[in-house]
């Protein structure tokens, strides 16, 4: 993968080298192996790489042959060999082995319809200039990142929003509502992002801009189109879906890793990459010194199991602390969760052992229905349907074994989820979760408050839920909702990309081949969820490919500790200076004598809840990011600036 | 021998649970407007896990253990249920201040 970064003028102006370079420096992490640049009067392309296919011939930017089409691009086209060949037999000329240029003919010869034959994820900028126009595309999930910024017409563009602001012409400023709809569903929904005046692309959207005007159309939209009963050959589809997912991820000029949790999904993903790979599979886990959250003993029966060469990552204390700030620069948003921290350190850990791209097992839950979230929508269903039963409400005490077993059951638990909402409510599924989350509010200063004014985030989704949302059944609308709300936005960037990317890792997810969720979207709710067993088809079609253990486990959620990780002992001096009410004052978003009763007990150890543990990430997460964008600039550091030039500015500026 | 510590009216209970629940689940929420008879849980004040809490406060404060199947909203779910609940423990089994 890699970082790309742009700006399109809608006069003559131009794009100067320097400013290029500066908005490529500022995402160098991105693209450590080499830097380039295009720019002319109107458009400027800035891409840094991480060399992954055709090591020798891939910069970027890559033009075709007649220079009339430049193309920057972060990502992987897997089935970029099938559609070379069918662009070869139409007359297109490759000149290297690289997915890139698939792209260039793609779209001479087919246009913005291009996006409806790629299989993969990525976030490419394509400069037409003959039409004028650039063209802006992001895969089908959101797996990798697209933020853009107008100005009087002009568009600017990147991987991460660090490269916007080191543009130099795109506002440094908070959005209220962006930040509330991190502090409700954990992120900001795309296109809305926490900087004022910065959007996202959509998952499964592209936008044309042309003549200073910017149009964004949906080219792909999940659908549930759920069959009344399970096809007789439903297990030999996964079956060869799944090995070609793999297999199509395995494509590289490089050796590709696996991530391992212990859980099922990741554990297919590294049986199956362990048989096809031509390398023995290196593997990487984090584990944890709290037994509560480890999860080494399944991870080392994996790794055995599938004869990979494993390495550990052990989060101690301290660790997560220690590098959070780093974990929410990359991240470019408030958290709610530390959970992105050890996969930080995980992504160092994988660099460490010179490897530079890596499977993970993410998205299976949403596909295959593994979160209790999704248990939880069903049993609040049906004790709505049947209000006298004394057994249903009891089926909520065994959700969520993470949490403690005294607080788990019993009369107020289940009113949390009981009394959350009604069916009729679209959003009924994640109720409890989004209003759990919404407590962090209890902590904005008056100030905050009175800025939002009327903004209902809620109200907001409710009113964006695609057409036909309502006739999908219950799975498939809380399915929807966690896709949309938690893993493009949270998962695959918080966690997913953004921690990767920190240390120049690409992530590749075959759960999300399209086809592969085409596929699963299409199975009765049944088939992934029968009665209260998660996950159902995949651990059918799993038996005597993993151990018994592994398959038959119930879903651990990934977690990682939040208050003991900044207050296990004394906090470090930078949590000090954030919490601290002058501190916070200045920034203005939380209230300065509830976040002292929040570190008064976390310091006395009880804080122990989500509602203050989610509290204290925000708070400090918010301070940090706060600090971080809307304070001092991005600066490049001399070196990197130097290097990046080197590299880009005797091949292709034309300005 | 007459017991040194007299038995908790309902009045003293009321008033430390009251300032236990707005030192400890609305502390951040000092404006929140919580009567006696307000619905702790329904409300939001109070989550499963703070209940676990609540238990501890009433045990070390009154020397009251709540039994698993005395956590019920007719016991604990709001500060006069709670006061009547420890009101009646104490006189039932002559439980005094801890």
């Amino acid at each position: 993968m890699c970082g790309l970064a742009g700006i399109a003028r809608r006069g003559p102006g131009g794009v100067s080298a320097e400013r290029l370079v500066r908005m490529a420096d500022a995402i160098r992490h991105r693209g450590p192996d080499g830097a380039g640049l295009h720019a002319d009067e109107r458009v400027g392309l800035s891409h840094v790489r991480l060399s992954v296919i055709d090591l020798a011939r891939g910069a970027q930017p890559m033009a075709n042959e007649t220079g009339t089409v430049f193309v920057v691009y972060n990502g992987e086209i897997f089935n970029h060999l099938a559609l070379r060949s069918e662009l070869e037999a139409r007359g297109h000329l490759f000149r290297t082995r690289s997915d890139t240029e698939v792209l260039v003919h793609a779209y001479e010869q087919w246009g913005e319809r291009m996006l409806e034959r790629l299989n993969g994820q990525f976030a490419f900028a394509i400069y037409d200039r003959h039409a004028g126009c650039v063209f802006l595309a992001r895969d089908r999930f959101g797996i990798l990142p697209l933020y853009y910024a107008e100005r009087d017409g002009d568009l600017y563009f990147a991987s991460e929003v660090k490269a916007l602001l080191a543009s130099g012409e795109v506002e440094r400023a908070l959005d209220p509502e962006g930040l509330d709809e991190v502090f409700t569903f954990w992120a900001s929904l795309p296109p809305r992002t926490p900087f004022r005046g910065i959007r996202a692309l959509e998952p499964g959207c592209c936008a044309r801009w042309q003549d200073g005007r910017l149009t964004i159309r949906r080219y792909y939209a999940l659908a549930y189109p759920e069959a009344a009963s399970e096809s007789a050959d439903a297990l030999e589809a996964l079956d060869e879906l799944l090995h070609s997912a793999v297999r199509l991820r395995l494509q590289a000029d490089v050796p590709v890793g696996g991530y391992l949790s212990g859980g099922i999904d990741s554990s297919i993903v590294c049986a199956l990459a362990a048989a096809c790979s031509p390398h023995v599979l290196r593997t990487f886990s984090v584990t944890f010194e709290d037994p509560a959250l480890d999860e080494s003993m399944y991870q080392q029966a994996v790794a055995a199991a599938v004869r990979s060469q494993h390495a550990v990552r052990r989060i101690g204390s301290g660790d997560i602390a220690r590098v959070f700030p780093d974990v929410v620069r990359h991240a470019e948003t408030p958290l709610v969760r530390t959970a992105p921290a050890p996969l930080y350190l995980l992504s160092g850990l994988v660099g460490e052992h010179g490897i530079k791209v890596v499977l993970s097992g993410e998205g299976s839950d949403e596909v295959f229905l593994g979160y209790d979230l999704f248990k939880e929508a069903i049993i609040r269903l049906l004790c709505w349907q049947r209000p006298q039963s004394r057994r249903l409400p009891q089926l909520l005490d065994g959700l969520y074994p993470d949490i403690a077993p005294a607080a788990r059951k019993g009369e107020f638990w289940r009113r949390y989820f009981l009394a959350a909402g009604a069916p009729g409510d679209p959003l009924f599924s994640h109720l409890p979760r989004f209003l759990l989350t919404a407590r962090i509010k209890d902590f904005y200063s008056a100030e905050f408050r009175a800025a939002l004014g009327r903004f209902d985030p809620l109200a907001e989704l409710r009113g964006r839920l695609p057409h036909g949302f309502g006739t999908w059944s219950p799975l498939a609308r809380a399915t929807y909702l966690e896709m949309t709300t938690l893993l493009s936005p949270y998962l695959l960037s918080s966690q997913g990309d953004r921690m990767a990317m920190a240390h120049g890792i690409e992530l590749r997810v075959p759960y999300l081949d399209h086809r592969l969720f085409e596929f699963a979207a299409a199975l009765p709710g049944r088939s992934k969820l029968r009665g209260l067993r998660e996950k159902d088809v995949l651990r059918r079609w799993a038996r005597g490919l993993l151990p018994p253990a592994v398959i038959g486990r119930r879903k651990q959620p990934y977690r990682a500790p939040d208050v003991p990780a900044f207050f296990d002992g004394r906090p470090p001096e930078y949590v000090e200076a954030l919490l601290d009410p002058a501190s916070l004052a200045r920034t203005g978003i939380f209230n300065p004598p509830a976040v002292a009763g929040l570190v008064r007990r976390c310091r006395e150890g009880r804080a122990q809840g989500f509602r203050e543990s989610q509290a204290l990430v925000a708070i400090l997460s918010t301070e940090l990011w706060h600090r971080e964008f809307l304070g001092a600039p991005v600066q490049a550091s001399a070196a990197l600036t130097a290097g990046v030039k080197a590299a880009a500015v005797p091949a292709s500026v034309a300005a | 021998m007459r017991d040194p510590t007299p038995p908790l009216t309902l009045t003293a209970i009321t008033d430390r649970t009251r300032t236990y629940i707005r030192d400890t689940f609305l502390y951040m929420r000092p404006d929140w407007p919580l009567q006696d008879d307000d619905p702790l849980f329904g409300s939001g004040v109070i989550d499963s896990i703070g209940v676990m809490e609540l238990i501890g406060f009433l045990q070390s404060e009154f020397g009251c253990t709540v039994a698993e199947d005395e956590i019920t909203e007719r016991n604990l779910g709001s500060i006069g249920a709670i006061a009547r609940f420890v009101h009646a423990k104490c006189n039932a089994d002559g439980v005094r201040a801890a």
